[in-house]
């Protein structure tokens, strides 16, 4: 069967009709070349890994809220942007240790809430200090506050923080971080006490005119900012999890800044698209191997230690991270007060050494179980790690977990490998946190415990002599690493790509301080 | 056609209830303990229970399913505890994106592949039918992820004719954001299209009253658009219906992707953090969007053929 279409016939008036629509047609992508790119001057789009949860600082589940929580709200004082930490005032006109346990401050005096909610005062300092540690607040990060016992005012714009004891961590995570927000006391309490999603009062150089969920937050100048000028009129935050799509969006000139992966960092090395540019950051995220010390296959010391010394730590980077990081050499990265030049058992594994203290430990056809999240370096550096000991004889079985369920598994009394990776605030206190016997079962998965460890982490946090504290959690990664529990790999690494209009105002360990981008 | 449509809703209501009963349970069996994982480390003893009591999970697994039937039907689907808004609120918001992505690709795909199903029915066994047939078994073997990837680098990175992220604003910019992912998800449909409208028509154009409005002297064209489109159509329909369930999983991928928001990546980001209460209420509504759409396409069906009501 043969089915004829009938021909329609095409005149001159048909053909220059369709020619023009035809032209119209291939015209158009051509219109829409750049498109992308052609991004309007005043408009800083850049990307962050997660989306806006709450506009609460006490409710803040970290950095993908604080960076905009840090634009739009002020803190005493800020960090600030360059490779070493360090902060620069804010809010704060001065602010001084009066005494160890005391800091007094005065507030600038042309910072305003919006919506009618006046001048800053010292009263929404105390306010918003002592809510972050009320019980009824429930608030998550009531921990960075630490032993604070009030603020008192002491004038319309001055006012002293009151500690119990000394606190160390007041300036590198309290004050300049997620729990140093000021908000305004008079809103927030017409608000019933709770911030959500949407502000109640802003007071910084931007203010949070929409949030899309998933979609985008975006940033317009304050005009009754009175400070600095922000140099953007609108910033656009977007939401992207996945790091592909990122890269893909600021290859296309979409977004004038991301992080890239680690797998990237060699493409983007030797070509960064459009002009723009690579900032390879420290980062302080701590990678390692633990070992549950309660687990009856890995009570013997020597067997702990062999596993330590047959673990080759640049062949993980080289395989799992491209090469694009450094070891570590313990739970707080270099930059940090506390960061151990050297860890115990080097880098590089010694299979000799490691062999031998199998033989040592007297243990034979030891087999154990790997916890491993599935994703792409932890199963990278889960196979490293198998292969290295198999070849002293310790066979490895890698259990692959999604993330909810591997996060579970502090209480995992079967727990025996895990390869671990736990996110960190520029203060040394905050790692240690986690590895005090009262955190055993919880977020200390191996279970370690050392009075000695946890007596440093209670005194540092109050020792104020920099170089003390400092030996006091080098004394700290010593005890972790003698252990045997630990075997310490990577702070990993935070590589950014730029555009060429931008200068990117970044912490040092790349993370976005979005009130100090400028325009190159 | 009124009892046939009520049968059909009827029918539609039970298959919702059950997968969402199904999903439920199988939410309540993924390990991990969902408290510790929604509040993080810095939770304490007292906010960890206030938790488990705002999402029930002191109560026994039936109480809780029962919990939430409950609440379904006075049409609240719980509060987020997160944000404290309310699920439907989030899962609403969400909604439009997925739809727009789905019904633009399906749309395109179905055009498409219609005109070519008929024009290689139209000349079958010729080279414009191989042509046809090798193009639409290319376009069902293109997996979507692949098409998503090639077609970003190409046409947003490359050629930046088009926006690789976001869903833009406004109708024309929301369209001309829509066009690579409707694109990637929508092109394996052509093909499949393509091929099952030429069956179909080869087998109607052999009918009798093919051959009756051929006697009559009616116009091949006016035959295939008026006469025998409508029978080979019908499988069509059918499919779109049941393809509205494969195209939400594609959209996962494609929101993923294309840093799109919708139902897919709402679901998947809160499986990873355990947030039932919009797990629930994203799979109900996605759930209720497939149900829906395979009970249209039946009705389609059953206006178009009235054989069809009396088949089921």
């Amino acid at each position: 069967m043969r089915i004829e279409w009938k021909k329609a016939p095409v005149g001159r008036r048909g053909f220059l009709k369709g020619a023009t629509a035809l032209g119209a047609a291939a015209a158009l992508p051509m219109g829409f070349a750049g498109r992308a790119m052609a991004q309007s001057d005043g408009v800083l789009r850049v990307r962050n890994y997660g989306d806006l949860s709450t506009m609460d600082p006490a409710h803040s589940v970290g950095v993908v809220d604080e960076t905009i929580h840090a634009a739009v709200y002020n803190k005493l004082i800020q960090y600030t942007p360059g490779t070493e930490w360090g902060w620069k005032l804010d809010a704060a006109a001065m602010i001084e240790q009066a005494d160890p346990t005391h800091i007094k401050f005065a507030l600038r005096d042309d910072i305003g809430f919006t919506n009618g909610h006046g001048a800053m005062t010292a009263e929404d300092v105390k306010f918003s200090f002592e809510r972050i540690i009320a019980d009824a607040t429930e608030s998550p990060n009531k921990p960075d506050m630490g032993p604070l016992s009030h603020v008192e005012v002491t004038g319309e714009r001055e006012g002293t923080i009151v500690l119990n004891d000394p606190f160390a961590p007041l300036w590198t995570i309290a004050l300049p971080y997620i729990t140093g927000n000021i908000v305004s006391k008079a809103a927030t309490e017409a608000a019933g006490g709770r911030i959500g999603v949407d502000p109640v009062a802003e007071s910084g150089p931007y203010l949070r005119t929409s949030w899309a969920a998933k979609e985008k937050t975006v940033l317009s100048r304050n005009p009754d900012w009175k400070g600095e000028a922000p140099v953007w009129d609108t910033i656009e935050i977007l939401p992207i999890d996945d790091e592909s799509t990122a890269e893909i969006a600021f290859d296309s000139g979409e977004i004038d800044l991301t992080r890239v992966s680690l797998g990237s960092v060699e493409r983007y090395r030797s070509d960064v698209p459009n002009g723009g540019t690579l900032v390879e950051n420290p980062s302080l995220f701590y990678v390692w191997l633990g070992m549950n010390l309660d687990h009856p296959k890995l009570q013997n010391q020597k067997l702990r230690q062999a596993i330590q010394h047959a673990i080759d730590v640049p062949s993980i980077l080289q395989a799992a991270y491209f090469g694009a990081v450094e070891p570590s050499t313990g739970i707080v990265a270099p930059g940090l007060a506390g960061n151990r030049p050297a860890s115990l058992v080097p880098p590089a594994a010694d299979f000799a050494k490691a062999a031998e203290l199998l033989a040592e430990s007297g243990e034979t056809n030891v087999t154990l179980m790997l916890d491993v999240l599935n994703k792409n370096e932890f199963t990278t550096a889960a196979q490293v790690i198998q292969a290295t000991l198999a070849s002293i004889g310790i066979t490895v079985e890698i259990n692959l977990l999604e993330s909810g369920a591997f996060w579970s598994s502090g209480d995992n009394d079967d727990l025996q490998l895990v390869l671990n990776r736990f996110s960190m605030a520029p203060d040394p206190s905050y790692a240690t946190a986690w590895f005090i016997t009262e955190q055993a079962g919880i977020w200390n998965w191996e279970r370690f415990s050392n009075e000695e460890f946890d007596k440093i982490h209670a005194m540092a946090s109050q020792e104020t002599d920099l170089e003390a504290r400092g030996e006091m959690y080098r004394r700290a990664q010593d005890l972790m690493e003698e252990s045997g529990a630990y075997r310490f790999i990577t702070h990993e690494a935070t590589p950014v790509v730029h555009s060429a209009r931008i200068t990117p105002g970044l912490r040092p360990d790349g993370l976005m301080l979005l009130r100090d981008f400028g325009k190159a | 056609m009124l009892k046939f449509t009520l049968k059909r809703f009827a029918l539609a209501a039970l298959i919702l209830v059950v997968a969402v009963t199904i999903m439920f349970l199988m939410i309540r069996a993924v390990p991990g303990d969902p408290v510790s994982i929604m509040l993080g480390p810095r939770a304490t003893p007292e906010l960890k229970e206030r938790l488990i009591a705002e999402m029930a999970l002191d109560q026994s697994i039936p109480k809780q399913l029962l919990l939430f039937f409950g609440g379904l039907l006075r049409g609240d689907l719980g509060v987020d505890v997160f944000s404290g808004r309310a699920v439907s609120e989030i899962v609403f918001e969400q909604l439009p994106h997925t739809l727009k992505l789905i019904f633009s690709a399906i749309a395109w795909s179905a055009i498409l592949g219609i005109a070519l199903g008929c024009y290689a029915a139209a000349h079958p066994n010729t080279w414009i039918d191989r042509v046809t047939a090798t193009l639409s078994v290319s376009c069902i073997a293109a997996p979507a992820f692949v098409v998503a990837l090639l077609s970003l680098l190409i046409f947003a990175v490359q050629l930046q004719w088009f926006p690789a992220i976001g869903v833009g604003e406004g109708f024309w910019d929301t369209a001309w954001h829509l066009v690579l992912p409707s694109f990637a998800i929508g092109l394996s449909w052509v093909g499949y299209i393509a091929r099952l409208v030429r069956a179909s028509m080869l087998e109607v154009m052999g009918e009798s009253h093919i051959r009756t409005a051929r006697a009559f002297g009616l116009s091949e064209r006016r035959i295939i658009s008026v006469y025998a489109l409508r029978i080979a159509i019908l499988p069509v329909v059918t499919v779109i219906g049941v393809g509205m369930g494969f195209l939400l999983s594609s959209a996962v991928f494609t929101e993923i992707v294309f840093a799109r928001p919708g139902l897919g990546k709402l679901v998947i980001d809160s499986i990873t953090t355990r947030n039932y209460p919009i797990v629930m209420g994203a799979v109900l509504v996605s759930t209720g969007l497939f149900v829906v759409s395979t009970a249209l396409a039946d009705l389609i069906n059953a206006l178009l053929d009235p054989r069809a009501r009396t088949a089921t």
